[in-house]
């Protein structure tokens, strides 16, 4: 779980372009949106297309990846879960 | 540097097209749109990988260069301007031209009516239509050229497609602007072509004038419109400046179907004063044209003070922004001899136009 | 006050003639100077390459008006207007989301999607500093038709404007300074 946590982390620097926040600079438990690294609603929408891409999940609704996208925690417990590859 | 003298001359519009789905003339387009037929249809295989979409697509697949070529064509011959000549400027509105080129395929638009000068582009998001007008006129005003070509266009492509889908942005089945339930935009794909003149020739008695325009950015999102409409209620504002409303038929929104650009524009109208007037939402009939939307609301806007007649909004049925925005659910009469085109775009950027007929 | 003037390539960077000095060129160069010389706009990172481009250089342009006219780098101008211009538009940002849809891989990216459009350019500087004045793009031949479409522009107010064409992270150039009438 950490390792997959960390690879996420990694993932999402990469894909947003947060060339000024390393790994250890995200809580695993803070928000990733508005109030925590100050995330906006295209980078959720990249996000979402991030997981489809490397794990192959697709949410169902907006909800659903509402939720699984709140901290890192929740979205490595989503991705344990949900992934098919 | 060129220098000329700044002349308050007067800018008209002495011909126009529309080259889209609904029809090969304007007159054809707002027959069809007086008539609530709208060009929007499901598609599933246009593109390969693309999900399916809702759009108003032309019959068959033109590129570019070939919408722009039929629909200044039809323009051009309603007058007697020389398109060749060194007087003529061409102006384009489009976000993505041809095979991700604007400048190349322009040019080449404007050769093929044999016009050496350079063009100018405007390439400023969903407003550039209206925007096109604006540097229309101010060239025109400037006096470095007598008549103006000004020619909006996009076409669908799969990189405008998928664009909206990964910014889930698109409304499955047809979009309802201002409506409660709106999901989103439609696209569409249109060529719309009006010809500007400061020359004074014997076309109408009655001629529509270029009265004012106007351009602001919100300074707040790339992606997403002020909450408080600061760009369009400026250039509402701007467009109202010394003028009485009363001759004001309707303001032409630009009523995406989105939920937050649908909003704004309630507010802007709000905050000018306007939430009385009637209001024209097109993208029902045309889905949104990008580059063209501008031009070819525009055109249509013309259309309906001609007939005093608005269309319907197709399938607006309950209200669903903060501001009741007037929309007519039957074509309605209206009365008044000008009207506002507004828009708004990525960017952050909003604009206005008013013309009047006179 | 005097006339202010950056130019940026691939190269280097002068601001009023006055060559900056930078270890690295192309892309990286651009990522210095904004270490150098902004350092507080985080949102810098998330810009694709044009807009970096057009975005260092109106720092570099507005900072220098700022030390000229003995004022503090914000200044409150909310009428000024951003009119900028190049040749090839959005092309660069455009091939990359291009990738993002390819048949074989397709996962299109919405975060570089909404920077396939030059325009986005001009809302990341009214954004920065808060100008609710005119923004627009426009894609001509070169920077001489830029000056004489500009000629055309009645300013009643000032207005910031520049030539901002980006074609590789090692090709690239901008001339910005600030025009009034």
């Amino acid at each position: 779980m950490e390792e997959l946590k960390l690879q996420l982390k990694k993932q999402i620097i990469e894909a947003l372009n947060l060339l000024d926040i390393t790994p250890d600079d995200i809580d695993n438990a803070a928000p990733l949106f508005n109030e925590g690294l100050g995330l906006d609603s295209i980078d959720a929408l990249e996000i979402v297309m991030l997981l489809d891409k490397n794990y192959g999940i697709k949410f169902a609704d907006k909800e659903q990846s509402k939720l699984a996208l709140k901290s890192i925690d929740t979205l490595a417990q989503y991705v344990t879960e949900h992934r098919t590859k | 540097m060129v220098s000329f003298l700044r002349v308050l001359e007067r800018v008209i519009k002495i011909a126009d097209n529309i080259y889209s789905p609904l029809g090969t003339s304007t007159e054809e387009n707002f027959k069809a749109v007086k008539s609530g037929i709208s060009g929007l249809k499901k598609y599933c295989d246009m593109f390969d990988s693309v999900e399916p979409f809702t759009a108003s697509a032309m019959p068959v697949r033109m590129t570019f260069r070939q919408m722009c070529i039929e629909s200044a064509t039809r323009a051009l011959q309603q007058t007697d301007i020389d398109p060749s000549s060194d007087d003529v400027i061409f102006v384009f509105s489009t976000t993505k031209g041809e095979d991700l080129r604007l400048w190349e395929p322009s040019v080449a638009v404007a050769r093929h009516f044999g016009n050496n000068n350079q063009p100018i582009i405007v390439s400023n998001a969903c407003i550039s239509g209206v925007n096109a007008q604006i540097m229309a006129s101010r060239v025109l005003k400037a006096g470095l050229y007598k008549t103006a070509v000004v020619i909006g266009c996009d076409v669908l492509s799969k990189f405008i497609v998928s664009g909206f889908q990964s910014l889930k942005a698109l409304s499955a089945d047809k979009c309802l602007p201002f409506d409660k339930n709106r999901q989103g935009l439609n696209l569409g794909e249109a060529a719309a072509c009006m010809v500007l003149s400061t020359v004074n020739g014997n076309y109408e008695s009655k001629r529509w004038i270029y009265e004012a325009g106007s351009i602001h950015n919100d300074a707040n999102h790339i992606s997403g419109p002020s909450r408080t409409a600061e760009g369009s209620y400026r250039c509402l504002a701007d467009c109202l400046k010394n003028i009485d409303t009363a001759d004001l038929a309707f303001i032409s929104v630009h009523g995406t179907g989105t939920a937050y650009n649908d909003e704004m524009e309630s507010i802007a109208l709000h905050r000018v004063g306007l939430d009385s007037k009637p209001v024209v939402a097109l993208k029902c009939y045309y889905g949104h044209t990008l580059g063209a939307a501008g031009v070819l609301e525009t055109l249509l806007s013309m259309q309906a003070i001609e007939h005093q007649e608005i269309p319907a909004a197709l399938g607006f049925k309950e209200q669903g922004t903060t501001y009741n925005c007037m929309l007519p659910t039957t074509k309605t009469n209206v009365k008044g001899n000008s009207f506002i085109k507004i828009l708004s775009g990525f960017g952050g950027c909003n604009a206005a136009v008013r013309w009047v007929l006179r | 006050m005097s006339k202010i003037s950056v130019e940026i390539s691939g190269k280097e960077c002068t601001v009023n003639g006055e060559k900056l000095n930078c270890s690295k060129t192309g892309a990286e160069m651009l990522m210095e100077l904004y270490c150098k010389y902004v350092k507080d706009y985080p949102k810098f990172y998330k810009m694709d390459s044009l807009s970096r481009l057009g975005f260092i250089a109106s720092e570099l342009v507005l900072q220098k008006e700022a030390e000229l006219n003995g004022t503090t780098r914000f200044e409150s101008n909310e009428s000024r207007k951003i009119i900028l211009a190049n040749n090839n538009a959005s092309l660069n940002t455009d091939l990359k989301y291009s990738v993002t849809i390819d048949k074989n891989n397709y996962y299109p990216s919405p975060s570089l999607f909404v920077y396939t459009l030059p325009n986005i350019t001009t809302g990341e500087i009214a954004i920065r500093n808060k100008y609710y004045g005119e923004s627009c793009f426009l894609v001509l031949e070169n920077i001489e038709q830029f000056r004489e479409v500009l000629q055309t522009i009645e300013l009643e107010s000032d207005a910031l404007v520049g030539w901002v064409e980006y074609n590789s992270n090692s090709d690239f150039n901008c001339t910005m300074w600030i025009e009034k009438h």
